[in-house]
């Protein structure tokens, strides 16, 4: 991820109220962790998967804190059974941000399956998503997606495409 | 020891004021017949218990939590425990009622009915207060020795299967849970959480 998209991220975060991120380490979003891990603006808290992450926002929410996930592309699977049990059993918003790998352009072999995976299973989960291509849009669709998330009361995904997560 | 004399004797020791965050299942229905509050979180689903609770215990540092976790919803995520060492929490009584099965789910053994031992798994990581009691005796000496001492504690209970008879049916679901407890939290820590909005646009 390229300065300018990583500076476009933490300033949707921060305009739209988030304060507190969990993360799995992953290499798309390697920079964006680190910022938000030294700034002291957000809470947090590393996990070591995707579903661990949803349980820790879960609890966070509910303590009235406003969590965003960051979660890899692959990680949406790890995901999706707490995405399932707690947000849409429960009716609990979270905030997504998904580097969408394997989307067309993305030349890995092994990302390709996700390009099958990420919107299907988003669609399924309930969740509504927008994907970013312009670096310069990213800032309003996190403001976008967390008033959306707020307001229905469902996870709402924001996936990172194209320039963005060059 | 039974699950729910050492349910009975922590519901004893707690203030109104402390959060209490449960596994689905028999523990959610014994503790609310001894603890009924909106400062419970019950009925959290399997693997997620201890999850929930780091999320909680994080964003409310004054407050004490109490995981009332299950074997077989810990080990299914048992990283967790891990992730929550890392914080290095001053807040967090974690109790493990361990009978061993997946009693919510039929009875099936769990792995702490073989050789995996769950006091040494947190111990290795990362979790310094990680102790395993037998007796109620145990459990009381455990449970008021961690709810006094600021700190991450741990504590495995080994259990017998089975509930009480006549438990009260706990009728809610997740969605009155959320708002439950989400009142419950805007009142005592005076935050809003439950905020529409009407355009964002």
């Amino acid at each position: 991820m390229e300065a300018a998209a990583v500076d476009a991220v933490v300033d949707g975060l921060k305009k739209s109220g988030v304060d507190f991120i969990s993360l799995m380490p992953d290499s798309d979003f390697s920079i964006l962790q680190e910022r938000v891990a030294n700034d002291k603006h957000f809470t947090y808290v590393p996990v070591s998967n995707e579903a661990i992450g949803v349980g820790v926002c879960a609890g966070a929410w509910l303590s009235g804190k406003r969590p965003a996930l960051l979660v890899p592309t692959s990680g949406l699977l790890v995901a999706a059974w707490p995405l399932t049990s707690l947000c849409m059993a429960w009716s609990l918003p979270l905030l997504l941000l998904i580097p969408y790998r394997g989307d067309i352009g993305d030349a890995f072999w092994l990302m390709g399956p996700y390009k099958d995976t990420t919107e299907p299973l988003l669609k399924v989960l309930n969740a509504p998503y927008s994907v970013i291509a312009k670096t310069e849009e990213i800032s309003k669709a996190i403001i976008d997606a967390q008033g959306s998330t707020i307001s229905w009361q469902r996870p709402v995904a924001v996936l990172l495409t194209g320039e963005t997560i060059k | 020891m039974k699950r729910y004399e050492c349910l009975k004797l922590l519901a004893s020791m707690l203030g109104p004021e402390v959060i209490v965050v449960t596994n689905i299942g028999p523990i959610s229905r014994e503790w609310n017949a001894l603890r009924p509050s909106d400062a419970n979180l019950l009925q959290i689903n399997l693997g997620l218990c201890a999850a929930v609770g780091m999320g909680v215990a994080v964003s409310l540092p004054k407050r004490q939590v109490v995981l009332l976790d299950g074997d077989g919803n810990l080990l299914l995520n048992l990283a967790s425990l891990a992730d929550l060492a890392n914080q290095n929490l001053k807040n967090l009584v974690h109790i493990v009622l361990d009978n061993e099965s997946y009693e919510g789910g039929g009875g099936l053994r769990s792995a702490t009915a073989g050789r995996a031992d769950l006091a040494a798994i947190a111990r290795g990581a990362g979790v310094q207060n990680a102790n395993v009691v037998r007796t109620v005796e145990q459990f009381d000496g455990a449970a008021r020795q961690s709810l006094a001492n600021p700190g991450h504690h741990f504590i495995v209970a080994k259990v017998e299967q089975g509930s009480v008879e006549k438990l009260p049916a706990l009728t809610l679901d997740g969605k009155e849970a959320k708002y439950r407890f989400a009142r419950y939290i805007e009142s005592s820590e005076g935050v809003q959480i439950l905020r529409p909005r009407y355009t964002h646009i």
